[in-house]
């Protein structure tokens, strides 16, 4: 399988093998993937897009691995669960890893604090998380034009940002508040490469939200979006780091 | 410019290596300054081959006249030992030298190459004759093919001190056994090996010929380069970091004062960088669709 090395880095020091994971938005299986083949016993990716959800099933399912003497193939390991964050459907203390990978930064504050409680209520006494995302832009970055762009659609089409990079310190406090021990920090990646790849997704998704806003303004920033993913063409810039929390034993 | 020990070969070798296929885009004259050049920033690794093209016989008077300050590996894609002492034979007289510091096997592709090169009647019972003749002293080996193959032939060849292979973000971003180089250059540091690393300037293969005729390449690699200053220096600094002994610098000599300029700068590179590279080629042909995060 083939696993980003920002998965592998940000797990390389946590227990997966033989545990109970949670992937807490899937997006398409890049944790998943890396969690299932560091050995753990039962994956749950859960996703609240349901195109998400496929593209995570199969991939993993179409994976060429197969039963070992140690672990199952890796597709009887993973339950891919299309559901709500702030309604995980898990029975308490269910989980002996948590994983939020890139998951963050597209929660407003209010979705986060609530999902910050439930990924609390799933997790097993003694449960390990990891929470990987980006740092805030510089502000010289040309991609944050694009990602203003993206969430001035979001906005006018859900009342919501599309994307927020909440520094480290502030995730840190976040999860330590809702009961998590803070454990480590390290950078996963300085600069962060935003390829061509994904600043075409970023205008993609702010064209998606422009189809829903209501009056002309969403065909301007639809507009306005592709020509700067065009412009800018990709860019190396900013920080993505992961944290490490423990809950007590 | 940084030095590190070629394995067991009691040579430090500077962490570039002149890929000399350079000489042969270029007039005598010009391939004389190119040397002087490569030699004024320290470069005391250079690497040639017969199939070069007029590589060796452009190397020539230079390499005689500076000698004892190049370590010179050749290389022979001869498999049998007639066909591997007449190489060696020749090289030496295009060369215009007595003696070649490492002689390599070049470009091993299959199973039976080494069943064939490790034979009693094989290329390296001729690489041997030759250092007991004190015409070669190291013997060494290339592939740019299975990294598997590369460890057989590490398992199967005891007196080999040198290796160079591929490996860049592109190919460190791949998790399959097909481009598992990582496991070469490991069993490599394991064994005392000295490694050199090929295609670190490699962004991609160039465009179907039907779309560009090779005519119309604009550079002369066999792979598309990058070759913006920061890149090369951000590509070389990814491949000086992996735990090489080595860099060899791209056969186009366009590129080759950027890479000599890289080289004299380099001063390690950290996790984070080397991880942004990989994730950056990555994405780049990534089957995965639709990423916003990485």
């Amino acid at each position: 399988m083939d696993v980003p090395s920002t998965v592998t880095t940000a797990l390389d020091d946590r227990p997966v093998d033989g545990r109970r994971c949670l992937e807490a938005g899937a997006g398409v299986g890049n944790t998943t993937a890396g969690l299932l083949d560091a050995g753990a016993s039962r994956v749950y990716a859960v996703t609240n897009d349901r195109e998400h959800a496929l593209t995570t099933r199969e991939r993993i399912a179409g994976g060429q691995d197969a039963d070992t003497d140690s672990h199952p193939a890796a597709r009887d390991r993973l339950a891919v669960l299309h559901a709500d964050l702030r309604a995980i459907p898990l029975p308490e203390e269910s989980v002996d890893l948590v994983t939020a990978h890139g998951l963050c930064n597209v929660l407003d504050p209010a979705a986060l604090s609530r999902i910050a409680d439930e990924l609390q209520r799933v997790a097993a006494p003694g449960a390990h998380l990891v929470v990987d995302d980006y740092a805030p832009l510089p502000e010289t970055a040309a991609v944050r034009d694009l990602f203003a762009v993206e969430n001035a659609a979001a906005e006018l089409a859900t009342g919501r940002p599309a994307l927020t990079f909440y520094p480290s310190s502030f995730l840190r406090d976040l999860f330590a508040g809702a009961g998590w021990a803070f454990e480590r920090e390290r950078t996963l990646l300085e600069p962060v490469p935003w390829t061509e790849s994904h600043l075409s997704a970023h205008a993609d998704a702010a064209a998606s939200f422009a189809a829903d806003c209501a009056d002309d303004a969403g065909a301007a920033l639809a507009a306005r979006a592709e020509r700067l993913a065009t412009d800018i063409g990709s860019e190396s810039v900013g920080r993505m780091y992961s944290l490490a929390f423990r809950l007590a034993a | 410019m940084e030095t590190r020990p070629l394995g067991t070969t009691g040579h430090d070798s500077t962490v570039m290596t002149f890929g000399t296929i350079a000489l042969n885009w270029l007039e005598q004259e010009g391939a004389n300054q190119m040397v002087e050049h490569v030699l004024d920033y320290g470069v005391n690794h250079f690497d040639v081959a017969p199939m070069y093209g007029d590589a060796e016989l452009k190397l020539g008077p230079k390499l005689r006249q500076h000698r004892e300050e190049i370590f010179l590996g050749c290389k022979t894609e001869k498999r049998s030992y007639e066909g591997a002492w007449q190489r060696l034979d020749e090289s030496l007289d295009r060369l215009g030298v007595e003696k070649i510091d490492l002689y390599q096997v070049h470009g091993l592709e299959y199973d039976d190459e080494l069943d064939e090169i490790t034979a009693d009647d094989g290329a390296l019972t001729a690489f041997r004759e030759a250092q007991e003749q004190g015409i070669i002293d190291h013997i060494g080996l290339t592939s740019h093919s299975r990294p598997d193959l590369i460890v057989d032939a590490i398992d199967r060849i005891d007196d080999l001190e040198s290796l160079m292979f591929p490996l860049n973000p592109v190919v460190a971003g791949k998790d399959d056994g097909e481009h598992d180089y990582e496991a070469v250059l490991q069993r490599a540091n394991e064994e005392d090996i000295g490694t050199l690393g090929i295609k670190a300037f490699a962004a991609g293969s160039w465009p179907d010929t039907e779309e560009l005729p090779e005519r119309d390449r604009p550079f002369c690699n066999w792979y598309r380069p990058v070759c913006a200053p920061d890149e090369i220096s951000e590509r070389f600094d990814f491949a000086a970091s992996q735990g090489l002994t080595s860099v060899v610098s791209a056969g186009d000599p366009k590129l080759v004062t950027m890479i000599c300029e890289a080289a004299a700068d380099y001063d390690g590179m950290d996790e984070a960088a080397q991880r942004s590279l990989i994730e950056g080629s990555r994405h780049d042909d990534s089957p995965v669709p639709e990423q916003l995060h990485h």
